[in-house]
């Protein structure tokens, strides 16, 4: 389902991570071209999971969290 | 990890019984004395709210102080209002008196009702903003131990609201206050081209600012920018996106005050409050010149606005040019708005006083 | 550490009660309150604030409630080098049990600096100063104990109402029981930052705003009527019995002439379609005068501090709407301007600044609200319309 958060879209937005610094989930769903609902609910699970992290620089943005 | 997402208490399991029985059945209420509101129910019952200063800025034992009285008084219950008053509510009028005499041994004052000087709403200032221009919690008890006397009375024509804001970013109602204290820079920030190398994005720090001040820097082997000082007018967006651009300066930083702004819909609709006093010294611990303007204001609105007139519709009715006059503030180029909507303020009639 | 802040006593003198005794209360007990008294006197003499941007710092699974904060002089304040804020989601109305106060004292006792606002001005407790290793462990004794944090950065913030029902005749909305319902919906949106900038809800039961919603919310809920006030004649009579002097201090003073005075009867007369719901003489005959049965809300949008092209004070957007839960009709419009603001807004452009760059129009059409000239003062004067 597209609406549906799966491992696939998770290591998608990982790997798109990899390459910025960070990001706002809006670009993250229009660069990997994925409706921004469904990117929202995966970078919660993925934050709750650890993997990414907030970062605060006048507005919030996500980022990998550093090993 | 634990539980996340669960969101705050649920509010009914912090009203007290009386409350709780009489939610959505009050009808009327009344003002007895200042500081205490007296509510009556359809259902008969009434409570008595004895309303408390507090600084805002407390340690915990100042709450559990807060809380030994409630447990005494309230049923174990108390609340806070929107401008940090502590509200002790109980079902008689001698527990009212009890709750006064232990808040006074407490060195609290009772009021902040009716026709008088609330509590200011204020930020955090020195004590924990890195954008703050002035401090917040100094300049709150400085003006209020000298208008102390409004707040444990009701005898202005209409209540008067203060709020001070730390920086122009107004994380406070201070645009719509009777009385606003807004900290402001007056110098440029000062650039640290390595920390703008290491620490910012350089088109995200350009696109932050209003005026379009900032440039790359003008030698391509440098990656940092530069301002154009006759167009910064210090609003310090560019500090916030970029840490290595601080506007902060002993000298340059003040504050200033604004009159007149409203938020509530009775009578007049809600306005913004105007620029009178564009600069005033940073005067630590006390400031003695922002707190002698804020008197004298104060002062002559009392003794010059009709009953409940608030001072919004007070400086509307006498009119700007009135207000100047009375309060013996000089007028400078520095009121005249060039901002965005500056033309809106340009008087467009033969109308107005000498 | 500092022992000496002759600046700061100073501000232990005068009748209002000082914070500067409230810092050095706490800072018998706590070192990094003692740092921080020394770190204020230090600004008292430098005029300058002392503290530095914040890096990432947080609890895991959220982008919000934890605001960082470093010293510029960690060597002379080791204690109060790190000195993180945290935000913590008040019950809605500020309401407390000593239990849960006294529990919250004992959360920040072991965990923090025992500095504390009640409240920080979006409404939030405000835990001020504890280090990166203590945030973890205290935010898990704080939803052990019930309590979770607020909004921060760029996402929902904690939403705020006054007192409403629970201790107000006036109020014409469930101001507390309507921040509880969406507070509890939304929140993933207060946790995890993803808009362009923050966004405020705030709720006032009246147009009295006592949450000053209109100038502080993007999303402002102000209870009204929609039928007529409500008199009751026996106590107007009693007003004027009593020496109140209800010609000049409610009668002239309505803004839009609304009410006349009948002197031989002493009545009250109201031209109900003249009204427009101001609260004037509510306020001044609480008695007497009561909001209408026919009760609900108008929406505003878009109130704001200046940071960046100016302030702004909300605009009706629906000009009445009943408000009963489960709130649908309010969550759906909700979400419908989130999608729109995220999809079109830039890096720290609020929904207000948004409208304007784009025209309200172009806003009432997305969200597929037809204009109704409630909704502005007056009609444009100038002839440029794209039609």
């Amino acid at each position: 389902m597209a609406d549906e958060v799966t491992a696939e879209l998770k290591q998608k937005i990982i790997d798109y991570l990899k390459a910025v610094s960070k990001a706002k989930n809006k670009e993250v769903a229009k660069d990997i071209g994925v409706d921004k609902h469904v990117v929202d609910k995966a970078i919660a699970e993925l934050s709750k999971e650890g993997v990414i992290e907030y970062i605060y620089l006048g507005a919030s943005f996500i980022k990998l969290k550093d090993a | 990890m634990g539980r996340t997402d669960i969101g705050p208490p649920d509010y009914q399991e912090m009203l007290p019984d009386i409350i709780k029985k009489n939610y959505g059945k009050w009808k009327y209420h009344e003002n007895p004395r200042p500081g205490v509101l007296r509510h009556v129910s359809e259902t008969g019952d009434e409570i008595y709210t004895v309303r408390v200063g507090s600084p805002r800025l407390v340690s915990i034992d100042f709450i559990r102080d807060l809380c030994d009285v409630a447990d005494k008084y309230c049923d174990g219950h108390l609340r806070f209002t929107s401008r940090y008053n502590v509200e002790f509510i109980t079902d008689s009028k001698a527990k009212a008196d009890g709750i006064m005499e232990e808040v006074k041994k407490l060195g609290l004052p009772v009021g902040g009702t009716g026709n008088g000087i609330s509590n200011i709403v204020h930020t955090q200032g020195w004590i924990h903003c890195h954008s703050a221009a002035t401090d917040a919690s100094g300049l709150v008890k400085a003006v209020m131990d000298e208008l102390y006397d409004y707040f444990t009375s009701m005898k202005l024509p209409a209540y008067v609201r203060i709020a001070v804001a730390c920086c122009i970013n107004m994380c406070g109602a201070v645009h719509c206050s009777d009385l606003a204290i807004v900290g402001v820079h007056r110098r440029p920030p000062k650039i640290d081209n390595e920390k703008v190398l290491a620490q910012c994005e350089i088109p995200t720090t350009i696109q932050s600012c209003p005026t379009g001040a900032i440039r790359r820097h003008p030698d391509p082997n440098v990656k940092s920018v530069v301002v154009r000082e006759d167009l910064c007018m210090y609003c310090a967006n560019c500090f916030t996106v970029c840490p290595a651009m601080p506007l902060a300066d002993p000298v340059g930083d003040g504050v200033a005050i604004y009159v007149g702004g409203k938020v509530s819909n009775a009578r007049k609709p809600p306005m913004f409050s105007r620029m009178v006093v564009p600069f005033l010294p940073n005067n630590p611990p006390r400031w003695p010149e922002v707190v002698d303007v804020i008197k004298k204001i104060v002062e002559v609105y009392a003794g010059s606005a009709r009953k409940y007139e608030r001072m919004g519709e007070w400086v509307e009715r006498i009119g700007w040019e009135k207000f100047f006059k009375l309060t013996g503030i000089p007028f400078t180029e520095q009121h005249i708005d060039d901002f965005t909507h500056a033309v809106e303020t340009y008087r467009t009639t033969t109308q107005f006083k000498w | 550490m500092a022992d000496e802040t002759p600046l700061l006593d100073e501000l232990e003198k005068g009748p209002w009660p000082s914070y500067v005794k409230e810092i050095k209360r706490a800072a018998k007990k706590n070192k990094a309150s003692k740092d921080l008294l020394g770190i204020q006197e230090l600004s008292y003499k430098d005029r300058v604030t002392h503290w530095k941007h914040g890096g990432i710092v947080g609890v895991t699974g959220y982008g919000s409630g934890v605001i960082g904060r470093y010293c510029d002089v960690p060597e002379k304040f080791p204690n109060a080098a790190a000195f993180h804020t945290v935000r913590i989601n008040h019950p809605a109305g500020w309401f407390y049990s000593t239990k849960a106060l006294r529990k919250l004292c004992d959360i920040w006792e072991q965990y923090g600096s025992g500095m504390t606002n009640f409240h920080g001005s979006t409404g939030d407790i405000i835990f001020l100063g504890t280090t990166t290793e203590n945030l973890q462990p205290c935010f898990d004794a704080l939803t052990e104990n019930g309590f979770d944090l607020g909004g921060s950065g760029s996402a929902l913030r904690t939403i705020a109402g006054c007192v409403g029902k629970a201790r107000c005749e006036w109020s014409n909305i469930d101001t507390l029981d309507l921040v509880r319902n969406l507070t509890t919906e939304f929140q993933d949106e207060i946790h995890r930052p993803r808009w362009p900038y923050k966004f405020k809800i705030k709720a006032s039961g009246c147009p009295n705003d006592c949450v000053a919603a209109i100038a502080r919310a993007d999303f402002t809920v102000i209870g009204t009527w929609k039928d007529s006030l409500r008199i009751d004649q026996a106590a107007v009579k009693n007003y004027a019995d009593n020496g109140f002097d209800i010609k000049g201090l409610v009668i002239d003073k309505c803004p839009t002439d609304a009410l006349e005075w009948d002197e031989k009867a002493k009545e009250l007369k109201l031209r109900a379609d003249d009204c427009v719901r101001c609260m004037h003489c509510i306020n001044k005959m609480s008695k007497a005068i009561r909001p209408g049965v026919d009760t609900g809300a108008t929406i505003l949008i878009g109130g704001k501090a200046p940071i960046i092209k100016g302030a702004y004070l909300s605009w009706v957007l629906i000009p009445f709407m009943k408000i009963e839960p489960p709130y649908d009709e309010i969550k759906d419009l909700l979400r419908r301007i989130w999608d729109w603001w995220d999809e079109n807004g830039r890096t720290r452009e609020r929904l207000a600044e948004l409208i304007e760059r784009k025209g309200l129009k172009t806003f009432l059409r997305e969200m597929g609200i037809p204009p109704v000239p409630q909704m502005v003062y007056k009609p444009r004067a100038n002839p440029y319309v794209f039609f």
